[in-house]
């Protein structure tokens, strides 16, 4: 019974997208209804997952599945942070097609279809699965990137987006299969127990890991597979962004870890590569950053920056205990703060996204003071600053990483996000600083601001009643 | 009954300043509700110091669990170190609310959310407690110099936000570092100064992390190296926002030198203690060369300012109870007189429309009383006997002389340097020549003088009678140098390599 109240909400979101897909046919629906059928949806997984909770590690349906699917306290977490993303996105996918007209109700259902391969992902325990899931995922998304076929960087981000993850799957299942020529088996356990019996440094296994490591980093968009995600997150309509940023990051991060955790010796012989792909990918985020004139562009590249603050937990991780608590924060932090900016990008946006650089948001406060501040408190979350979500995000990471030895990225994470200061504040001067030069009116359902607030609420409970799990 | 007090004297203008910027209300009454708001604090404030025993130890203390995995509390508590710190960010806002009448709502709000975020940081016992409020104060700080500020405000509040937040990022490495090794050392979570105070730091990383803590620190207050932000954020700050920077945030940044960096890092701080304090009397002689050539007056105080901060700052390298008394009281000395200072510059810019000291003159004839309320701040700024910056200066050079003959000289001879730029000043502003600026100026109003009287007596009080104030920080500060000094030794005791031919039993 506990078996099936753990993949509950995963159903849940299957037969909701399902129905959504089916509704879609009759051409009966208003693209409104479709965008609360899936808010519903979204809304009843996430408090299932809430009430089932979750016990210790279990392996779901040991028998029929054979092992490949575990749910566990970090597994749900990852899940609710899906869910709470897939909500909050409807929220604010609402108000942005109603003056963004080119949504049709198979919006909704692809969203949730991709939710469904996240959710799917978290609980993998077996590189097939893995990348079942992780198609199933990055389809959802291809489409949903590159849903405007009017719009000319749309099309270009979807082919970019589209050739390179293509080549990344494949990647994926090349070092599936290596892995499964090496050590005879493609659960993670086992190839843990294998590589643990044996040696890790087996040509097969050392390129089949460089392989899976490669895929992985190529969807955090870890340096130096990072150069997409500016062209990408710039050419997605702005609510897909904000799903892409959050829910797709946290299914990632959360098999990443799984896998490493699992394999102790395998992690161990990669902790040098990966300290310097988290350095890089820090300082790489920030310099990209910088230099940006648009809004939905520079927090691509603070999505870059923060991966590699992720990648610093992934470096700490510590395969004896592992809980995932310090990853599953930090995302859920992190996940508040950008879907909030996204949120409110998206009502702010306008038409066509007319407001999209910094210069267009002069005197937001002026104007619009609720939304200023809002968006300022998700920047300083963003930035580290107390008592937001993301200070103590921070503060747990580097905690981590001291605690493991690694003083030095310890430092490195810290110099970074004193460099990240730069553009977050630039927004907030920007906004403050300057006069109005425009009135800011918005047209469009209400939705998206209330998201905004909430998640604002989000922003500080979570920065102060940080459960750990 | 005093149980919750610190929690109400940190939240109360907090939550009182986000009502504000909330609601739709008139800057009328944001202001007399900011008012009200100080008021309360400034009378618990003085309740706390008149019922405040001086045992030594920490007082009206709260502690409960808030992350249990970490260790971290939500600890207050006073002791005699923070409580004239807590004293002079407690008792002075009423003035800011009394005289400046003309702001928005925004401003008044920010200032309440900066004291509550200054009383926090004064007040706290856990160091990642501490280092939340102490970023919290800034955030008013940027916005009310980024809006409110003058023409060069925008490079003014990015180099002091930046600055500031760079330090205290690295204070945050530092800090994470020292509870990881108390874990390390110990087994369990805590971030509660007293149980770090057990540390046994070493090695590469501790001096590291000590140095990470004293940027963090020494940009705030501000310095020698790290000062280049002060002229420029002082000057274009509003005046209520500098009196506050120059009156209370350096005075915290200096408080944590010694409440928390002290404790934890006895041996490092002691192996720079030298240098640092070289540093104190580099910037005291810096600054105050620098004020004497400056032409705006506000930029002058900013200077003075900086000088005094300098010297303040040297009374707490020089590790004895003397100096380190004499910092504490200075740091109240130094906010009832430059702060005050600051105030009264505003207000003749509000009135004359400038601060250019060439532009000024003959001031003394038109408004003889503000003339001496303004004499009276000058005199305790350059520490004239009498006046509380005698107190606290000489009890500083008495133990800087007592750390080392040469600092101490030193030391001395640039309390000099601030004479000289007070008094120049003064003369050019308020005797020579009148102009017809200076005709139009209008002598303090009657709420003026009511709201000043107070602290023009309190410096006064301060000078005449400084034992009521001495006997509440002594203690402690007592207490302090004792740990540092047992600390010191043992460490010492331990390392000693016994030498052949050198005697180890006759000692």
């Amino acid at each position: 019974m506990h078996d099936f109240l753990s993949i509950l909400p995963l159903l849940i979101i299957c037969a909701g997208a399902i129905l959504l897909m089916l509704l879609s046919a009759f051409e009966k629906l208003q693209v409104e209804v479709a965008s609360y059928v899936s808010m519903g949806f979204f809304g009843a997984a996430f408090f299932v997952q809430l009430l089932v909770g979750c016990g210790p590690e279990t392996i779901v349906f040991s028998k029929t599945f054979n092992g490949m699917l575990m749910t566990s306290n970090f597994t749900m977490v990852a899940g609710l942070i899906i869910l709470g993303c897939g909500f909050f996105t409807a929220l604010s996918a609402h108000s942005y097609f109603k003056v963004n007209l080119f949504c049709t109700l198979e919006f909704y259902a692809i969203m949730m279809f991709g939710a469904c391969g996240m959710l799917l992902l978290t609980m993998a325990q077996e590189l097939i699965t893995a990348f079942i899931a992780l198609e199933i995922m990055s389809l959802s998304i291809y489409i949903l990137v590159g849903y405007d076929r009017a719009n000319v960087t749309s099309t270009e981000a979807i082919l970019k987006y589209l050739m390179l993850g293509a080549f990344a799957g494949a990647f994926f299942t090349m070092g599936t299969a290596l892995i499964y020529g090496g050590a005879g088996s493609t659960k993670f356990v086992e190839i843990g127990t294998y590589i643990s019996a044996n040696s890790a440094a087996k040509p097969l296994l050392i390129a089949g890991a460089f392989f899976i490591l490669v895929a992985f980093l190529f969807k955090v968009a870890a340096f130096p597979f990072h150069a997409w995600v500016v062209d990408v997150y710039d050419g997605a309509a702005t609510p897909v962004t904000g799903f892409m940023a959050t829910a797709l990051k946290t299914a990632v991060f959360a098999v990443f870890a799984n896998f490493l955790a699992l394999n102790g010796q395998l992690h161990s012989g990669w902790i040098t590569f990966l300290f310097y792909v988290a350095v890089l990918t820090m300082f790489g985020g920030n310099l990209i950053a910088i230099g940006q004139s648009s809004l939905k562009r520079m927090l691509a590249a603070s999505g870059i920056v923060h991966s590699g603050y992720l990648l610093i937990a992934l470096v700490a991780i510590s395969a004896d205990h592992f809980t995932g608590s310090v990853i599953g924060y930090y995302l859920a932090a992190y996940a508040a703060g950008t879907l909030g900016i996204f949120a409110a990008l998206s009502y702010l946006g306008g038409e066509g996204e007319k407001r999209a650089s910094f210069d267009d948001f002069k005197g937001l406060a002026k104007v619009r003071p609720y939304s200023a501040a809002a968006i300022t408190v998700f920047l300083l979350s963003m930035a580290g600053i107390p008592p937001t979500a993301g200070f103590m995000g921070k503060f747990y990471i580097i905690t981590s990483a001291i605690s493991a030895g690694q003083t030095a990225l310890a430092v490195l994470g810290v110099v970074s996000s004193i460099l990240s200061m730069w553009y977050y504040l630039r927004l907030i001067i920007t906004m403050y600083f300057h006069e109005a030069e425009e009135s800011f009116e918005t047209v469009g359902s209400p939705l998206a601001s209330a998201g905004t607030f909430a998640l604002v609420v989000c922003v500080f409970a979570i920065g102060l009643y940080p459960i750990i799990i | 009954m005093f149980e919750y007090a610190l929690s109400v004297m940190i939240f109360l203008p907090i939550l009182a300043g986000l009502a504000m910027l909330l609601f739709p209300i008139s800057r009328g009454a944001a202001r007399i509700a900011g008012m009200i708001v100080s008021l309360v604090i400034l009378f618990m404030g003085i309740e706390m110091f008149i019922d405040f025993s001086g045992a030594g130890g920490m007082q009206y203390l709260e502690s409960r669990p808030w992350i249990e995995s970490l260790g971290i509390t939500y600890g207050l508590g006073v002791d005699g170190i923070s409580l004239l710190v807590l004293m002079t960010g407690a008792i002075l806002f009423p003035m800011v609310f009394t005289i400046f009448t003309t702001q928005q709502k925004g401003y008044y709000a920010n200032l309440l959310i900066a004291q509550g975020a200054m009383i926090g940081a004064i007040c706290a016992t856990d160091l990642v407690l501490f280092y939340i409020f102490w970023e919290i104060m800034l955030l008013p700080i940027f916005f009310m110099i980024g809006i409110w500020g003058g023409p060069k405000r925008l490079p003014a509040t990015l180099k002091i936000t930046i600055y500031t937040i760079a330090g205290s990022l690295l204070m945050l490495a530092a800090l994470i570092y020292v509870g990881v090794s108390y874990h390390d050392q110990f087994g369990t979570w805590t971030f509660d100064i007293v149980q770090l105070g057990a540390l046994d730091l070493g090695g590469g990383f501790a001096v590291l992390a000590f140095l990470m803590f004293m940027v963090a620190f020494a940009i705030k207050i501000p310095l020698f190296p790290f000062h280049t932000w002060l002229p420029d954020a002082y000057t274009e700050a509003p005046t209520a926002t500098t009196f506050v920077l120059s009156g209370i945030m350096a005075k915290i940044g200096v408080y944590g030198v010694i409440r928390f960096v002290v404790p934890v890092f006895e041996i490092e701080f002691a192996r720079f203690a030298l240098l640092l304090s070289l540093a104190g009397v580099a910037g005291m002689m810096y600054c105050g060369l620098a004020a004497i050539a400056q032409k705006d007056m506000k930029r002058m105080l900013a200077f003075s300012s900086a000088s005094h901060m300098g010297i303040i700052a040297l009374g707490v390298f020089c590790m004895n109870v003397q100096a380190l008394t004499g910092s504490l009281f200075q740091i109240a000395a130094h906010a009832t007189s430059t702060g005050v200072l600051f105030l009264f510059v505003g207000l003749m810019e509000e009135r004359m429309g400038t601060r250019e000291i060439g532009d000024l003159g003959g001031v003394a004839y038109r408004a003889p009383v503000f003339a001496t309320f303004f004499a009276i701040a000058m005199l305790a700024s350059v520490g004239l006997p009498g006046t509380s910056g005698f107190i606290g200066e000489f009890l500083i050079i008495l133990g800087a002389i007592k750390f080392n003959g040469f600092i101490g000289v030193l030391a001395g001879t640039s309390v000099i340097i601030g004479v000289c730029y007070m008094l120049w000043m003064f003369q050019r502003v308020f005797f020579e020549k009148t102009n017809d600026r200076a005709m139009g100026f209008q002598d303090l109003k009657a709420s003026e003088v009511l709201t000043f009287i107070p602290v023009i007596l309190l410096i006064m009080a301060m000078g005449v009678f400084p034992q009521t104030f001495i006997q509440k920080i002594e203690p402690a500060a007592q207490l302090q140098v004792a740990k540092v000094f047992a600390m010191t030794q043992s460490q010492v005791a331990e390392t000693t390599v016994p030498t052949p031919g050198h005697n180890n039993h006759k000692n």
